[in-house]
């Protein structure tokens, strides 16, 4: 049988991979089984016992997807997911292959998928989800996917192909994500912030949906979350911010620590601090919603979620305290550096730039993060992965002192951990790439697990 | 006697529509490099319905948008920037167009279909949607004489073809990439004050000394010829390192 060969030719490709050391096997079983059989993915995940929930947007899928599968897995549910942040369709069907048994079947209840946005209309068309969430659409990665207008166009694409039951869950503070669940013809579980006390009050540099969709008029903005995720309206009434059918309020920031809100009537706290954490939580609370979990319960069950490998990762090093942060885009970025120069009082720091093509070969972004906030706060920065003379140059313009640019990840963690005074806490917020190559020295050192073991 | 004897002012065209490629980078760069002489550095932001003080303004910075903000823009350009922005260039201010505005104020764009959307004329360039995107880093052996090191190094990604008329001089010969048209190895334009070009990635911060030439340029009318000498070395290892990693 097609799918059995598929499934073996895959899982073999796996263990081999990891073995090699080649990067934990994470999507090259899934390219190897799709060869033999492109529709392996539709099939395996036909035999999910309750079905799937795919996850899209920029920001916050691995996080989400690990809140959801925290949530299924509490009440004895066994997940499949795809959680080493490979989101491309192999990376979804690598993840599927790893849990088929040797009979080629899928044994599990439920499937959780993080999807890249580019991927999404091949995944709804296979996986078939009970679900999908689409988190939000900041500029990211122009170089690979062309622009933000084309994605929320395939993005919407994909959810109208959704099974009739399925549910699209939205978030309803993202002027475009609101265009897309505006214009179809299932009405969307919205889910937005209605907490002025933690809102800005201007755009950040890195915001690039100003627009009404059907005038054109600059939108106004009576409050900013994050990005471009607020409270907006069009001044001639002709588009505004659904009304949310869950609304978090009373948002607590504590750090890194934690965050905190309140949405039907329970108060939800995670051990994962920002902002972005708590439109993470409340995306994972809709979809729980959704599905028919009691709030109490979701309540209880986000208390001991863990962080989801380089998301505020805590590591030890030589006394002091190391705190990985996945900062891949200016939106991310700006809360990461929000959170760690405001929140956590942080002042020391490695920020980590590469422009492999899972960054971004492109990285002109980096002048639409506001560094500008590091001024007179950082002690120490560190600039580092293959692109560091650049952020040498952007931290240059931003009046933030800087070390000198340090691409080889051993000499840069080296200049961190020789900057950090014992017992203190040093930020390292890197994009993709970057983490991964800083995190397999802090691994050599003995600091870190492999990722396949997170 | 005042600290700031002098002012330096850019005017940034369209800054909330015209901005997807970190362009915020160029405004900085000369507005900081300009600080850094002494000199009192403005900004003054130019969005849809305003022409206000567009004749203090010694560098236009006018940056790429996606399609919806573009059509926005053109709308605006016609109806209140093209006469002040005209008397600015030729009164001696420069502009400084990346991508879509460099598109913007040439003589047309023709989509693949064959529709032509007309742009303000003030450099001698017409655009054509090709069907390739051109996608990568560029190198570029510059034409302008008062700059040191000669290249130019920057990030395209345009599925325009823009080809130069007779007035416009190529800003330089692409060494690496495309440039404006992927035929005739040309890079940019120059034309009177005006610099047009498809490098963003975002070209002032890694090509100081193009910043200084616009810069310099644009004070000539007013009487300023030399511009203090800054230590540009981290500025000169990102552009070196874009160098190696193209000739690899």
């Amino acid at each position: 049988m097609r799918r059995t060969a598929a499934v073996w030719a895959g899982k073999a490709t796996g263990v081999l991979s990891r073995f090699s050391r080649l990067g934990g096997g994470t999507t090259l079983p899934g390219d190897v089984a799709r060869a033999i059989d492109p529709d392996v993915l539709r099939k395996l995940s036909r035999d999910l016992k309750h079905g799937a929930i795919v996850i899209t947007g920029t920001n916050g899928k691995t996080t989400t997807a690990r809140l959801v599968t925290w949530l299924l897995e509490g009440a004895g549910h066994s997940v499949v997911s795809n959680r080493a942040g490979a989101n491309l369709i192999f990376g979804a069907t690598a993840a599927a292959l790893e849990r088929a048994g040797a009979n080629g079947r899928l044994h599990a209840d439920w499937g959780v998928f993080e999807i890249d946005e580019a991927s999404l209309e091949r995944a709804v068309e296979e996986i078939q989800p009970r679900a999908a969430m689409v988190l939000n659409l900041f500029r990211d990665q122009l170089d690979r996917y062309g622009e933000l207008e084309a994605i929320a166009k395939r993005i919407e694409a994909a959810l109208a192909r959704l099974p009739d039951d399925s549910h699209a869950v939205m978030n309803a503070d993202d002027p475009r994500v609101a265009e897309i669940g505006l214009n179809l013809k299932r009405k969307p579980l919205w889910f937005g912030l209605d907490d002025p006390a933690v809102a800005l009050h201007e755009l950040p540099h890195a915001a690039d949906a100003r627009t009404c969709p059907r005038c054109g008029a600059s939108l106004i903005f009576d409050g900013v979350y994050v990005g471009h995720d607020g409270l907006y309206r069009c001044p001639n009434g002709d588009f505004a911010r659904p009304a949310p059918d869950l609304a978090a309020t009373h948002i607590e920031l504590n750090g890194f620590d934690s965050v905190a809100l309140g949405v039907s009537g329970v108060r939800i706290e995670l051990p994962l601090g920002g902002l972005y954490n708590a439109y993470n939580a409340l995306a994972a609370f809709a979809a729980g919603n959704a599905l028919g979990f009691e709030p109490a319960y979701i309540a209880e069950r986000f208390r001991t979620v863990q962080a989801a490998f380089g998301r505020q990762e805590r590591l030890e090093a030589k006394g002091r305290k190391l705190n990985v942060v996945l900062s891949k885009n200016p939106a991310g970025f700006n809360e990461t550096l929000r959170t760690a120069v405001d929140l956590a009082g942080g002042h020391w720091f490695l920020i980590g730039l590469n422009d492999r093509r899972a960054d971004g070969t492109d990285v002109s972004w980096i002048w639409d993060v506001d560094f500008e906030r590091l001024r007179g706060r950082s002690r120490v920065v560190v600039p580092a992965g293959n692109r560091a003379a650049d952020l040498a140059v952007r931290l240059k313009y931003a009046g933030v002192e800087a070390q000198p640019p340090e691409s080889d990840p051993a000499r840069a963690i080296d200049a961190l951990i020789e900057a950090t005074p014992e017992g203190e806490t040093a930020h390292m917020l890197c994009t993709y790439t970057a983490m991964l190559d800083l995190r397999a020295e802090l691994v050599r050192r003995g600091w870190a697990k492999p990722y396949w073991e997170t | 006697m005042a600290r700031h004897q002098k002012t330096f002012t850019v005017g940034w065209l369209y800054p909330d529509l015209m901005n997807i490629y970190g362009d915020r980078g160029n405004i900085l760069t000369l507005l900081k490099r300009a600080e850094w002489r002494d000199f009192e550095a403005r900004l003054i932001e130019l969005g849809r319905g305003t022409t206000k003080r567009m004749d203090e303004v010694d560098v236009f910075f006018f940056g790429g948008g996606q399609d919806r903000e573009q059509a926005l823009v053109y709308e605006d350009l016609l109806e209140h920037k093209q006469p002040p922005l005209e008397r600015a260039v030729a009164a001696g201010a420069g502009v400084l167009a990346v991508c879509g505005g460099y598109q913007l104020l040439g003589h047309y764009y023709q989509t693949g279909e064959g529709e032509r959307f007309p742009g303000i004329g003030l450099i001698d360039v017409r655009t054509e949607a090709g069907t390739r995107r051109f996608i990568g880093d560029v190198v570029v052996d510059s034409a302008l004489v008062d700059i040191r090191p000669t290249t130019l190094v920057g990030f395209e990604n345009h599925s325009g073809r823009t080809y130069l008329g007779p007035k416009a001089k190529a800003l330089g010969r692409v060494r690496v990439g495309f440039g404006n048209n992927g035929d005739d190895h040309t890079e940019g334009c120059l034309q009177g004050g005006v610099l047009g070009t498809y490098l963003h990635g975002s070209l002032l911060p890694k090509n100081p000394h193009l910043a200084d030439h616009l810069i310099r340029s644009s004070l000539r009318r007013r009487g300023i010829t030399d511009l203090a000498a800054l230590d540009d070395t981290a500025e000169l290892a990102a552009h070196e390192k874009i160098l190696a990693r193209s000739a690899r």
